[in-house]
């Protein structure tokens, strides 16, 4: 998890003084699961504990320096269950080699008991082009790099790090060699997948004399079907309009193909050959399809010199009230976007998407605190994309009060600011949240609850007034005054 | 007396006057309405976008004005055009038109309406057609009514002269010139007509905003002194002529020489002498007048007569020394070019190589003004005749005289000269349009006015029958005249005229007039007017009955429907295409957009560097400098035809002369237009004679035009182009791998329909065409590389290639790259001897 420096500072200061609590478990097996992808890596590690002590509760998992960086999204579940576990940050411990983080369990295990956690984290800017060009007919190759052993602070009886790739063609794989614990063949290759263990009865490894001993850096390279996205900077913006009962969403999005660069030249001949027999390059983004709110209208495309007119859009109308949230899943207007020209890799290409989208989709009243609540989605996923920086700027109507916000997951810095649009006398305020290196998992909505008073609601209707009243009242004495120098002779 | 219909006759004056100017308010706000929205068809087929080439530039340097402000707009040196000259800016455009839209916008902006700058330029040449409207309206009031000035604005306010330069986007000088062309008129009239300082203030003030906003404001500096130097041939002279002129022309001059380019141009340059000269004339003249009302001697006058001409001769000569010294500039090219229209193509083919410098073609005379230009003449004549003056006498009585007054001579001048430019250059229809839309108002405005009025002729007798001498006899008010014509129907055509609508508006100043004078003397302009044209007899003339009336007035009323069918016809295909955007329809109906420059140049804008300099013909440079954010070697301000020649030079010559040109001038990439695939026919294959022409002009021994024909004298691209043709980079990087499309099949150029030979040119091994069955796949390059086509092949470009690292000319260092033997029989050192 990138968290920003002087949190981390001060995390690895605190852990000097933590109690290492060991002995309280025994990881019986830990299997992990890497679905290799493009600019998303999602990494699946289910940990088999079983409590040594009575009354375990806080389980500790541990983070190599290098995951730690890739990871983005960590999230805790026990199997088989929806609800997320609690977790926090333990520290950092011995010179920031290794992570770990607390989590609590729903109850205490007694002594003996098990259990099976499941960590899944999404990783991004994980996987390398390899070789670093393609030729337009290319395939496109990446590399994936890991860490041998899963790190715990608890000793593990049993091991296993599979690593999947969505297509066949696993190109190449490291072959450790000299692996500490294991009795066969250390990595094996089966079809889409490489298998690296199982590694019996390891140490407890969180600790920097361990990675230094037995700790190995293992390479896959494979060939991966689908462009590797990057979003570099996306901006939203929300403009809530309780006149209109709108909600306008727009994003600025600048999207870069982080795959394998172009070798040679573009050919559109050979572009133009390949989707003819619809065989299209893989490191090649000529459209991608994004899932838009059901119910919204004028969705528009452009970019900084127009309007782009190669889109195809299918809206769905606005559910219907009450159902539930996953049936709203369901619900969704469909957006093929095609940038002008085919991003091939090391391209860049820029555009701004929005739509309007009916305002009580979204905002409700709440008749009980006179407050209205409103959901504004953290983002739109572009598929397989990872967003590098985002900023996601809420603005609400003129006069708003009370302003409180709930984000999904928190923010780097929240800002309060004033916007001026439309009409405005004293200017909207406005939220703003800024992230970092979100992914397909940080699509959550941002709850913001705001007070309007009546007369607020009024201003705008009341500045046009006054406005159209003093051009009258100008107009009229205008006309009603001579200002004539002197007045005409009559010829 | 008789009239053909009856009118109310219990109406208060103060009441016609008012839902009189309520209606006429009514009408402008409709007319300038009409007049937005049709020019919104470019918006609303395609998007809010600018159109063609100019308006990319001044779309970019608004863009300058409004992000950093006036003073940095003015100091604004541009780097990226012209590379490596670089342009300035601020010094060498005319910065009206911006500066009109930065303070719309910024006005807009202090208001809280963040409109995008963008909006504002596009939607600026809609808006101001409606102050044009409006202009052209007072303009013609002051010729003869009101109700003929409401025609003339919605004439101007829809014709097709007009839209095809302003329709939205169309981001250009003359968006905002027209209006200021009319109001500079409309304040000159004022000023004529009422001798007044003030007016002429006004008129300089807004001809220096002219000058400001369009290089055509030369015509204004030569038609105002036309028609004053006119109206002192005609004997016209006048104190009001005077006053006018005088302040005019000091405040105009003043004014106009604030702007940088133009600068001391009005003191130096031939195309402001004759404004000068007027200016001095004027000044002895009211010298000579004032000598003339001390000295009454019809001797002494003939004396002050010669002495003005031989003054006159004395500045006329003066000037022409002073022109043949070099103190006074001579006459431009351009200038010239608009006497003799072959002149442009023998002496500057850069300027005849615009479509828009090219004469008229007579149907675009219909196409532009459609009945317009029918009734155009007739509306001259009519001002010739002049339209009633009413004069109120000190006795307290009104006279009405129907002469030709100063205003009318202004517009029958203008007339003539418009008529004449617009024959020679294509553009300057536009300078024709407004004149003709007065003309033709005046005339149509007449003929309403004519068989609206209800009142039959008089030949002593009764009325054709009972029924009609029963409506007459209501409508006769027993008002008598001084004329001798019987006027009653000056009331009631005034009474009736709210019912009938704007276009009688004029009666009803007339018949207020009337009443508010005496009502017994009380006389309608359209009588007397009739009577001036035949002697004052007995018989009144008017027109019988209703049949003729209603035949006239149905047949006006179609014509004037088919103009606006016309006008929205031609609007909306002919006028609203940005260009920059095609259109084509997809089988099934659907409008299928071709948008091949806007991906190419947001393909430049984004994935090269932001230094790279493109190179292209000149057409495009402004377009890659506002979409693709990169500099230019040439562009569509053609200053420098030096420079305009060697990318003619380099894109016309085999590509061992072109590389060094390329290298030289740090060319990143070469963009070209090819519409061979689709059918695109403003390609640079159909340009690329020019470019040839212009290379000529400066390097007459090593281009030649004939060479770029078949020895039939042919343009030909297919098999049987000529050596130069086919070797020229031009070419190479136009079919370049075209041939490859067609597996192998015919390979068709669909804007040339001629058919290639089916292996095509390759960009490498030049010289290896024995004789052209040459085919398309031995097209290679040495010295460049294709890097980006559009989707429907219009727009390509190449990179070109560095030096080779180790030394080796290109040539063999790609085709070594390609694995390809040297050929010994092409020594290196004899093609270093071509390069050099």
């Amino acid at each position: 998890m990138k968290l920003w420096p002087p949190l981390a500072v001060l995390c690895s200061l605190l852990a000097v003084d933590l109690v290492w609590a060991a002995h309280s478990f025994e990881n019986t097996a830990i299997v992990r699961t890497v679905e290799l992808g493009g600019s998303l890596v999602h990494v699946t590690t289910t940990y088999a504990i079983k409590s040594l002590e009575a009354g375990s509760s806080r389980y500790t998992i541990a983070l190599g320096r290098d995951e730690h960086q890739k990871t983005s999204w960590l999230e805790v579940r026990l199997k088989g269950q929806q609800a997320a576990l609690p977790f926090e940050r333990h520290g950092t411990h011995l010179d920031n080699e290794v992570y770990l983080y607390d989590v609590t369990l729903p109850k205490a295990l007694a002594t003996n008991g098990t259990a099976n956690i499941v960590v899944e984290t999404v990783q991004t800017h994980a996987t390398y082009p390899w070789p670093q060009e393609a030729a337009q007919s290319e395939d496109q190759a990446l590399k994936y790099e890991s860490d041998l052993f899963v790190l715990s602070p608890y000793e593990t009886s049993v091991q296993r790090t599979k690593l999947r790739s969505s297509t066949p063609s696993i190109l190449s794989f490291t072959q450790p060699e000299e692996v500490s614990f294991a009795t066969e063949n250390p990595a094996t290759k089966s079809g889409t997948t490489v298998t690296y263990g199982p590694y019996y009865n390891i140490p407890a490894s969180a600790s920097s004399d361990f990675i230094a001993a037995h700790q190995q850096h293992v390479t896959v390279q494979y060939n991966h079907g689908f462009p590797v996205l990057e979003v570099t900077k996306l901006k939203r913006a929300a403009e809530v309009s309780h006149w209109g009962a709108n909600l306008n969403i727009q994003d600025e999005i600048i999207l870069h193909n982080a795959g394998p660069r172009l070798k040679g030249h573009f050919s559109r001949l050979q572009h133009q050959t390949q989707s003819y027999y619809n065989r299209p390059a893989p490191h090649v983004l000529s459209w991608a399809t994004l899932l838009l709110p059901a119910g919204i209208s004028n969705v528009y495309y452009y970019d900084l010199i127009g309007n782009v007119s190669t889109s195809r859009l299918r809206t769905a109308p606005s559910p219907p009230k009450g159902l539930s949230q996953a049936a709203l899943n369901n619900h969704f207007s469909t957006l093929e976007i095609r940038p002008r020209y085919p991003l091939m890799g090391g391209w860049n290409y820029s555009f701004t998407l929005g739509w309007d989208a009916p305002l009580g989709d979204s905002a409700v009243w709440d008749a009980k605190t006179g407050k209205y609540i409103l959901g504004v989605p953290v983002m739109t996923l572009i598929p397989g994309a990872v967003v590098d920086e985002a900023e996601v700027k809420i603005v609400l109507p003129e006069g708003a009060s009370d302003i409180e916000f709930f984000a999904p997951f928190p923010a780097l810095s929240n800002t309060l600011s004033t916007h001026i649009s439309y009409l405005d006398t004293t200017g909207r305020p406005a939220v703003t949240f800024e992230y970092k290196d979100l992914t397909d998992k940080h699509t959550g909505t941002i709850y913001i609850t705001y007070k309007v008073p009546f007369l607020a609601h009024l201003k705008k209707p009341i500045a046009v007034g006054m406005a159209f009243f003093a051009l009258f009242s100008l107009a009229m004495g205008w006309r009603r005054v001579d200002t004539r120098i002197h007045t005409k002779q009559k010829l | 007396m008789t009239a053909a219909y009856s009118l109310p006759q219990d109406i208060s004056p103060s009441f016609i006057t008012n839902t009189a100017s309520l209606l006429r308010i009514v009408a402008l706000a409709l007319i300038s309405a009409a007049a937005i929205a049709s020019r919104l068809f470019a918006v609303i087929n395609f998007e809010s976008i600018i159109h063609e080439f100019d308006p990319w530039f001044n779309y970019r340097a608004t863009r300058v004005l409004a992000s950093n402000g006036f003073y940095e707009f003015w100091n604004w040196f541009d780097p990226t055009a012209w590379y490596p000259l670089g342009r300035v800016v601020g010094g060498t455009i005319y910065p009206g038109l911006m500066a009109t839209s930065g303070i719309i916008y910024n006005a807009l902006h202090a208001l809280n309406l963040p409109v995008d700058i963008r909006n504002v330029c596009v939607l600026l040449a809609p808006g101001f057609s409606a102050l044009t409207a409006f202009s052209t309206y007072l303009l013609t009031k002051e010729m003869k009514s009101p109700s003929a000035g409401l025609l003339a604005a919605a004439f101007i306010g829809i014709v097709p002269g007009y839209i095809s330069r302003s329709v939205a986007g169309s981001y250009d000088n003359e968006a905002i010139a027209i209006f200021i062309l009319m109001f500079t008129f409309y304040a000159w009239i004022k000023a004529l007509k009422l001798g007044s300082g003030f007016w002429g203030a006004v008129a300089a003030l807004f001809y220096g905003y002219m000058v400001a906003a369009w290089g055509g404001y030369a015509f204004i500096t030569n038609m105002i002194p036309l028609h004053a130097f006119v109206l002192i041939l005609m004997g016209r002279y006048s104190s009001r002529l005077y006053v006018a002129y005088s302040s005019w022309y000091a405040i105009g001059t003043l004014a106009s020489m604030q702007v940088p380019f133009v600068g001391f141009q009005p003191v130096r340059t031939s195309e402001h002498m004759a404004a000068l000269g007027i200016f001095g004339l004027l000044q002895l003249l009211s010298f000579a007048s004032l000598i003339r009302s001390h000295v009454s001697s019809s001797h002494f006058q003939t004396i002050l007569f010669v002495s003005v001409l031989a003054l006159t001769a004395v500045g006329v000569g003066g000037m022409g020394v002073l022109t043949w010294k070099g103190w006074i500039a001579p006459w431009t090219g351009r200038f010239y070019s608009l006497w003799d229209t072959g002149y442009a193509k023998k002496y500057i083919p850069i300027i005849a190589s615009v479509s828009e410098h090219q004469p008229t073609a007579w149907p675009s005379f219909f196409m532009d003004l459609h009945f317009l230009i029918f009734l155009f003449p007739a509306g001259v004549i009519l001002l010739f005749r002049g339209t009633p003056t009413t004069t109120v006498l000190p006795s307290g009585q009104i006279t009405t005289e129907t002469k030709i007054r100063d205003e009318h001579v202004f517009v029958i001048v203008y007339a003539v000269m418009a008529s004449y430019f617009a024959g020679v250059m294509v553009r300057l229809m536009l300078t024709l349009t407004p004149v003709v839309c007065v003309c033709a108002a005046v005339g149509v405005s007449e003929l309403l006015d004519v068989y609206l009025d209800p009142s039959e002729p008089e030949v002593g007798g009764e009325g054709k029958d009972g029924e009609e001498s029963d409506a007459a006899s209501t409508g006769s008010g027993g008002v008598t005249a001084t004329s001798g014509a019987p006027s009653a129907t000056a009331t009631a055509t005034g009474v009736a005229s709210p019912s009938l609508g704007k276009k009688s508006a004029k009666k009803e100043k007339a018949a207020a007039a009337a009443a508010a004078a005496n009502s017994s003397t009380g006389i309608v302009a359209l009588d007397s007017l009739v009577s001036t044209l035949h002697p004052p007899t007995r018989t009144k003339p008017g027109i019988w009955g209703l049949d003729t009336r209603l035949t006239i007035l149905l047949n006006t009323t179609a014509l004037l429907l088919f103009f606006v069918l016309h006008c929205t016809y031609v609007t909306s295909s002919a006028y609203s295409s940005p260009s920059v955007v095609l259109a084509s329809q997809n089988p099934d109906g659907s409008q299928h957009i071709i948008d091949d420059f806007r991906e190419a140049y947001y393909w430049l804008r984004m994935n090269t560097g932001e230094g790279d300099v493109v190179m292209s013909w000149w057409d495009y440079g402004y377009q890659i400098a506002g979409m693709a954010d990169r500099p230019t070697l040439v562009d569509n301000n053609t200053w420098n035809n030096t420079h305009i020649a060697t990318v003619g030079k380099a894109m016309s010559s085999p590509e061992e002369i072109a590389y060094p040109i390329l290298r030289k001038h740090d060319v990143s990439y070469v963009l070209i237009i090819f519409g061979g695939l689709i059918g695109y026919s403003g390609d640079d294959i159909n340009k690329f004679l020019w470019m040839v022409r212009i290379a000529q002009g400066v390097w007459p021994d090593e281009i030649q035009e004939p060479n770029y024909f078949t020895p039939q004298g042919e343009y030909k691209v297919d098999a049987g182009a000529s050596k130069a043709m086919r070797e020229s980079l031009m070419y190479k990087m136009s079919y370049y791998r075209f041939h490859e499309l067609f597996g192998g099949g015919q390979v068709m150029d669909r804007v040339r329909g001629q058919q290639l030979p089916s292996v095509g040119p390759t960009l490498d091994v030049l010289g290896t065409f024995p004789s052209f069955s040459p085919p398309l796949t031995l097209l290679t390059f040495g010295c460049v590389d294709e890097a980006f086509t559009s989707e429907n092949w219009i727009v390509r470009i190449y990179e070109v290639k560095k030096e080779d690292l180790l030394g080796r000319d290109l040539k063999s260092a790609s085709g070594f790259a390609e694995g390809k033997k040297r050929k010994r029989s092409k020594p290196v050192s004899r093609r270093r001897a071509v390069v050099a």
